[in-house]
């Protein structure tokens, strides 16, 4: 193999794919990341057996072939590696040379046809969805999914399409975050798939840096995602199992309602979780009749905090103690300046929404004590 | 047909010499043969990566390590399997519970949504009792021919005592029994409400699509949709097309069928056409093992002698006892040690309806009540049929639930002979097996005067 390209774009391809090696894992292979020249361009490859990634690069091929080397060790040489913005790579007896104007490396590298091959998905369901609107949908509720591995089907971002619209959903059973994105186009009408939240995240991170309509492909076992303007192909398995009957749980009278400025609630919760124990437990008071809206948090050790809000406040009084973290998490998806917040009596579900938008949706339970 | 287990057992021993230690590990990992036609060997993998690599790299090798092994092996397929039996770290997540015990879970996340069963409820986490072993017997039969044999069943019982959780239990059986079954749990409240929308948007004739399309229909509570014209001869018809087909269908109710007012002959005669088994309340070693049972999984647990206080002083329901399980072991939880007998006495007290015994006023009055005449006349020396017959069951009662002394019981029924008491007791004995309508008569006083004034 020998090619010659410019040292940014190998670098910010190799970065993308380096994240997705396997670590820890008892074969070594998967730790490197293929890289292979064919045709007029580069194709680097890397998958940690859960997710795969696939990413073509347009260079100068001066003689076909491939390698698979180390992928923390690629990145961190084309890192430090400065002066000139060309590069070049060349195999030289099983090792690889890169060479700039001022200098030389080389690396060992490892018998490229131990390299796994990234399965695609031919016989599945598609659709397409802009990179947007992908990543919004996943960024909205990602964080609510569950981080245990014990229930692998909500330690998982669930994406299904109802009513012309595509849900996304996570809960770990205290809390739920949902999305929902309009639907545009043919396709993904039976769609019904559950993603770990880990590739849920590498799928947000790889593309946030993307503007494209992203290609959905997706069976029982697992979806692909592809771009045809970057040439990225990327394969995630999916949970098998049936995500939870979530629907039930949303409450369907509303017996407390408040809105309230997102900012003042903000630094009230912030305020108040300089004051809460491990648990983040902070109290909440809404009581329409004396026009009162407070956040308390107590801590033996450190002192105590209260805060009032303006708000406009409605129905009956409610009381109750919440992880200030779990409220504070729904931040990130509502983008409204206004949150509703809406409760249905003691020990059911508080929710949670941006003023005005009926995409997202958040539940949060209370803390007993 | 081979020993599956033992060829892959085989082959695996072949392939992991010609392969390095590393790619055997990763890539035979959590790999067995599921299934074994004619030649053909599947072989289940964890996931697509595997089946891939598997298909690129290791097909040849595998084929050929089989076919030595074993003569018949043509080819070798691949198939992506989770291991469901995986052991999870059950410890770990007691543990995780406790530490976050204070957070409370979203209640009925966990009701799947293809058949509205919660899954908690099953055969293993049901307590078998004298009381509902009879019920617990008809829905294992059930299970083992679906549709044919008791079909309806129709379990009544009071509340709290594990109808809903016995009737979805054999849900969830059947489902894990054979994957294919199509089951649906629904109350008859959900269903009515169900049936009113349909009917509101002209999609009547989906709704009907819907409910029948299953092989096991479970509807809990029947009771309540008595009185509502529409609804019944719905079911009436949901009945009949289940029925027709040799589909099971499960009733529960809190009372049996003909105690339920208001429900139409049709329906009535068809609930008891079935095999109908009631729960009736716990005994005492019963509601010990319930207690035990349910206190289990908690952090701290109970002492021996609080359990069985609990067991003593709470006798009629299941979901009580829980309740008053629940909050003992809150209250340990919050002061991190386990409670004595007179602090759960305490804590209980509150939950504990006032007990009373019943005194022979009481058993006349009921009686009395019931067939509605007039306390007074009961002492008096009438004869007529209209007073003989409640003083004789009067007696009966005092005489076989109480024990009473025959001269007694004469002498506080208006100063009568103790052979008359003796003549009363014999003959209601003798045409209790004889006149079901007396014995009707017998149960329902006996229900409300236990009803009213639980025993000590």
């Amino acid at each position: 193999m020998k090619i010659e390209c410019i040292k940014d774009k190998l670098r910010n391809a190799v970065t993308q794919a380096e994240r997705l090696t396997g670590k820890n894992l008892s074969l070594p292979i998967l730790a490197s990341i293929l890289i292979e020249a064919k045709g007029s361009k580069l194709h680097i490859r890397a998958t940690n057996l859960d997710l795969g990634i696939e990413l073509e690069l347009p260079v100068k091929v001066e003689e076909e072939g491939k390698v698979a080397i180390s992928g923390s060790l690629l990145n961190n040489v084309l890192s430090l590696l400065d002066g000139d913005d060309k590069i070049k790579l060349e195999t030289v007896n099983d090792n690889i040379v890169i060479s700039t104007k001022k200098s030389s490396t080389l690396v060992k590298c490892f018998p490229a046809d131990d390299f796994p091959t990234i399965p695609r998905v031919t016989d599945g369901s598609e659709f397409t969805i802009t990179s947007q609107k992908l990543v919004l949908g996943l960024r909205s509720v990602w964080y609510a999914a569950s981080l245990s591995d014990m229930k692998p089907e909500i330690s998982s971002v669930h994406v299904y399409s109802e009513g012309g619209e595509f849900i996304f959903v996570a809960t770990d059973s205290f809390r739920l975050a949902e999305k929902h994105i309009e639907k545009k186009g043919e396709g993904g009408d039976d769609l019904s798939i559950i993603i770990p939240y880990r590739n849920a995240v590498e799928l947000i991170r790889i593309f946030e840096g993307i503007t494209d309509h992203v290609t959905v492909l997706y069976t029982k076992n697992q979806v692909s995602f592809v771009s045809e303007v970057y040439g990225l192909h990327i394969t995630s398995r999916l949970t098998a199992g049936v995500f939870p009957n979530y629907r039930q749980i949303v409450p369907k009278e509303k017996k407390t309602e408040a809105c309230i400025m997102k900012k003042d609630l903000l630094s009230a919760l912030k305020m108040a979780t300089l004051f809460t124990d491990k648990f983040n437990v902070i109290a909440m008071k809404i009581m329409p009749v004396e026009r009162l809206c407070e956040v308390t948090a107590k801590n033996g050790d450190v002192g105590e905090s209260v805060s009032q809000l303006d708000a406009t406040l409605e129905g009956d009084d409610l009381q109750a103690n919440f992880n200030a973290k779990y409220i504070l998490d729904s931040f990130q998806s509502i983008k409204e300046d206004s949150i509703v917040i809406t409760g249905s009596g003691p020990s059911k579900p508080l929710v949670i929404r941006g003023i005005g938008d009926n995409t997202f949706l958040y539940l949060v339970m209370p803390i007993n004590r | 047909m081979p020993d599956t287990k033992k060829l892959w057992d085989e082959a695996l021993l072949e392939i992991e010499l010609i392969i390095s230690k590393a790619n055997f590990t990763t890539w035979f990992k959590n790999t067995h043969i599921c299934h074994y036609d004619d030649g053909v060997v599947n072989v289940s993998v964890p996931n697509e990566f595997v089946k891939e690599w598997m298909l690129t790299k290791y097909h040849k090798c595998i084929l050929k390590a089989l076919r030595d092994k074993h003569q018949s092996v043509r080819s070798v397929d691949f198939v992506i399997q989770k291991d469901e039996d995986k052991q999870r770290p059950q410890k770990l997540m007691i543990q995780d519970e406790a530490l976050y015990s204070d957070q409370m879970h979203f209640p009925e996340l966990y009701v799947s949504k293809e058949d509205n069963l919660n899954p908690k409820y099953t055969f293993e986490t049901l307590v078998i009792g004298p009381f509902n072993e009879l019920a617990v017997a008809a829905s294992q039969s059930v299970l083992k021919n679906l549709g044919t044999t008791y079909n309806p069943l129709f379990i009544y019982g009071g509340t709290g005592l594990g109808k809903t959780h016995l009737i979805q239990a054999i849900g969830n059986q059947l489902k894990k029994n054979d994957a294919n079954k199509k089951i649906f749990y629904i109350t008859s409240e959900r269903w009515a409400t169900d049936l009113v929308d349909s009917i509101r948007n002209n999609k009547i004739h989906l709704f009907k699509e819907k409910y029948r399309k299953y092989d096991l229909l479970i509807i809990d509570d029947i009771q309540f949709i008595s009185g509502k014209d529409k609804t019944e001869e719905e079911l009436f018809h949901l009945f009949n097309s289940y029925h027709d087909n040799n589909k099971q269908i499960i009733f529960s109710s809190d009372k049996p069928p003909r105690a339920i007012i208001g429900l139409e002959e049709r329906l009535r005669t068809r609930f008891e056409g079935g095999m109908m088994v009631d729960i009736s309340q716990p005994e005492y070693e019963t509601r010990l093992e319930i207690l035990r049972t349910k206190a289990k999984g908690s952090h701290i647990m109970p002492p021996e002698d609080v359990l069985e206080y609990l067991a003593t002083s709470i006798q009629d329901s299941v979901r009580e006892l829980e309740g008053a399980l629940n909050l003992i072991v809150v209250q340990s939880q919050v002061k991190n040690r386990a409670l004595s007998v007179q602090e759960a006495k305490n804590l209980i007290k509150n939950n504990l309806k006032p007990q009373k015994t019943i005194s022979l006023k009481d058993v006349i009055r009921v009686v009395a009540e019931f067939y509605n005449i007039e306390e007074k006349i009961l002492y008096e020396k009438s004869r007529r049929k209209e007073i003989v017959k409640p003083r004789q069951i009067i007696m009966y009662i005092l005489r076989e639930d109480f024990n009473t002394s025959y001269p007694y019981i004469g002498q506080k029924m208006g100063g009568r002979d103790h052979t008359t008491v003796i003549h009363a007791y014999e003959k209601i004995k003798r045409d209790l097996k004889i006149d079901q309508l007396l014995g009707q008569e017998m149960e329902q006083i006996k229900t409300i005067l236990y009803k009213e004034y639980r025993p000590v």
